[in-house]
């Protein structure tokens, strides 16, 4: 009996032990296999991912397409925000971050030794819920300022008037719906108002999470999902959403704006429009950061950003690297055709961002 | 004790399963004030009375201050997150308590037998809903219902010397919907404890009570609750700390108003919380913003810990009172 006591007691004791080791433990970086790398192109191993949360489904998409060309490379992805991505992969806890946002030079300065390889194409759209209006609204980043900021408030006022003639707005005040939690999307949209008028919109106010101008009425909405819904229930409201959710938007009944580039000229995403700004930007520089913001091409859409791969160039071995610089090859190429693209909406890089980014994948080493 | 005498072993695990706890308290607290340092120099008391919250400008040219390179025009003020923590956690518990401790004195007083066991353990099943779960009813249900037709009420019949809790009804996120969901997540922790407090009141000081001809309501103010005193408060406080610290389910509903000191009780506004969960993936990568984030962590820990402290301070208070025997009623 006394013996059956102590040995229970022992368990006992030892639970929290374990328990503090197993959490010390999950620090560790995740390294992809512990056997010395054989041949230079390793064929099995493991790929983590985490990051953007608009590249997740894309992402989850290119798990099952390359698993047919390696099936013995396992992957894990984690939709966890680019933030996160960028600091996960910059300690070394993943092998590829992913991020809308190419690095900053606060970024490069702090976590020197990441490269951001351009993976894909990726546009924001702008969508409202007004009864009764067929054709796409035309939208520019000043009244889109003058709305978030709160100087316009209703649907029928005389400056959205001016941009759609002979369309009949009803009065109906406009509710404003922008991001609860820290977002890419955030940033595109506050970018694209800067980019068009820095006098209604202060280029201070760019960022994932800003501090909004007060305007009545406002609702913060967390998620791209949430933003869809929100805006769904709400009439008159207003709202930026990633290309992905398109088909969302639509189930939902949202319009879809045209928006002013920097050429005056309202366009909607679609793969002409993308296209034609892409080549208005011509080739990234060689470290693959490049803002797509305001276009000047007269037919291009002026809110689309290169979706980033964050990687660290030296990895802990020779496996992991032949095993990453393989899957993302795989991705800027196959990866990049419509079977996997057009599930999402996103589009294929440029020739010019495709060599760039080869170039950026070949300098990955273990 | 003797058993074990010759089994030191177990005795060394015994002791490190105790200290393991204590470790860890310290070990988040030294944390927190090494990496909350270099934010709190370079805010100063901004932090606590400032209104304005920025995480900079994450292109600009990153500037160096107290050792740390950062993003440029960076602001830290924390005064609306504080309140906002601390405003939700006091309407929680203007609801809670009165709502609670009621709850418990009709379950042990009132009911049958069977009836309460049951009502127990439907108080008990609640108290363990996932937050996440009262954060989306708030979002869905809750938190509609109370702007549609709670709120325009409370609004158009309250006098004109609470201009706090008139004016616009808000969209069923904010302040007041943010209180009553803590007060729902706050109700099922008290209450049980309550009840279980009442229970042991002996049947004989409420019997002479009853024999002096008092009310069942006098019993239960003059006799009975003050028999349990100490445990109530110390029910309050357990309650308060689950409200200071609930996270998600009002970073769903506090309508994430970054930097804004509500305007009236309908307004959208934001807790500590909120901020910390609403917005890592933007301070990540940031190493002020990090430490910003952990001087917010700090702010938070300390306000539980005074919350604590002064319970405990009252709990002494109380139960030197606490036994109404020969109190003159």
């Amino acid at each position: 009996m006394a013996k059956n006591f102590r040995l229970v007691f022992t368990a006992a004791a030892l639970v929290p032990l374990t328990v503090l080791a197993a959490a010390c433990g999950s620090s560790t970086p995740s390294s992809s296999s512990s056997s010395p790398p054989t041949s230079s192109a390793a064929t099995s191993g493991k790929i983590t991912e985490t990051g953007s949360t608009l590249l997740f489904p894309l992402f989850g998409y290119w798990q099952s397409g390359y698993k047919s060309v390696a099936p013995s490379v396992s992957m894990t992805l984690g939709a966890t925000g680019s933030g996160t991505g960028i600091a996960d992969a910059a300690s070394g806890l993943v092998n590829i971050g992913a991020s809308d946002a190419y690095l900053s030079s606060s970024d490069m300065a702090q976590y020197p030794g990441l490269e951001d390889i351009p993976l894909t194409v990726a546009a924001l759209m702008v969508n409202y819920n007004v009864p009764g209006i067929s054709k796409p609204l035309n939208l520019n980043g000043t009244v889109l300022a003058e709305i978030y900021t709160g100087k316009i408030t209703s649907w029928n006022d005389a400056a959205i008037k001016a941009l759609n003639p002979g369309v009949s707005l009803p009065s109906l005040p406009i509710v404003t719906l922008h991001r609860a939690d820290s977002s890419g999307s955030t940033f595109l949209f506050t970018s694209y108002l800067d980019a068009q008028d820095p006098s209604a919109w202060p280029s201070t106010n760019i960022g994932t999470t800003i501090t909004w101008p007060k305007v009545s009425g406002q609702l913060a909405e967390t998620g791209s999902g949430g933003m869809v819904s929100g805006c769904k229930a709400t009439k008159g409201c207003i709202a930026y959403v990633g290309i992905s959710y398109l088909a969302k938007t639509s189930a939902a009944g949202l319009g879809e704006a045209a928006l002013a580039n920097k050429a005056g000229k309202y366009t909607q995403p679609n793969s002409s429009t993308i296209a034609a700004a892409l080549s208005s930007f011509g080739a990234p520089p060689s470290d693959g950061a490049m803002s797509l913001i305001n276009t000047s091409a007269a037919g291009g859409y002026p809110i689309i950003n290169y979706e980033y791969g964050i990687v660290k160039t030296t990895q802990p071995n020779a496996t992991d690297a032949s095993l990453i610089k393989a899957f993302l090859n795989w991705v800027v190429t196959t990866g990049n055709t419509s079977t996997y693209l057009s599930k999402v909406g996103f589009q294929p890089l440029p020739s010019a961002a495709l060599s760039i980014a080869k170039s950026q994948i070949s300098a990955i080493s273990g | 004790m003797a058993r074990f005498s010759n089994a030191s072993p177990i005795r060394w695990l015994g002791l490190g399963g105790a200290v393991v706890p204590l470790l860890m308290l310290l070990f988040v607290l030294v944390t927190l004030i090494i990496k909350a340092i270099p934010a709190l120099e370079y805010s100063g008391l901004k932090m606590f009375t400032g209104t304005t919250w920025n995480f900079g400008a994450q292109y600009g040219t990153p500037v160096k201050s107290y050792g740390l390179l950062h993003d440029p025009g960076e602001e830290f003020g924390a005064l609306p997150e504080i309140l906002g923590t601390l405003a939700t956690s006091a309407i929680a518990l203007i609801i809670a308590v009165p709502v609670s401790i009621g709850a418990a004195l009709v379950i042990v007083e009132r009911l049958p037998r069977r009836l309460a066991n049951w009502f127990g353990i439907f108080l008990e099943l609640l108290a363990g809903v996932p937050s996440v779960i009262v954060g989306l009813w708030g979002v869905l249900t809750f938190g509609p219902f109370i702007a549609h037709d709670v709120a325009p009420f409370i609004a158009d019949n309250a006098p004109s010397w609470l201009p706090f809790l008139k004016g616009n009804t808000g969209h069923g996120q904010g302040l007041l919907i943010s209180g009553l969901v803590l007060a729902v997540m706050v109700i099922p922790i008290i209450a049980a404890t309550a009840r279980d407090l009442i229970r042991s009141v002996p049947i004989l000081p409420r019997e002479g009570a009853m024999a002096l001809g008092m009310s069942d309501f006098q019993t239960a103010r003059k006799v009975t609750l003050p028999w349990v005193g100490a445990g109530l408060v110390g029910a309050v406080v357990l309650g308060l700390g689950r409200a200071l610290g609930e996270t998600i389910a009002v970073a769903m509903v506090c309508g994430v108003a970054l930097g804004s000191l509500p305007t009236n009780l309908y307004a959208d506004m934001i807790t500590i919380a909120a901020n910390l969960v609403q917005n890592i993936d933007t301070a990540i990568l940031d190493k002020m913003d990090i430490s910003a984030f952990a001087a917010l962590a700090l702010i938070l820990l300390t306000i539980t810990l005074i919350a604590n402290i002064v319970a405990r301070l009252l709990v002494r208070r109380v139960s030197g009172t606490a036994l109404p025997v020969g109190r003159g009623l």
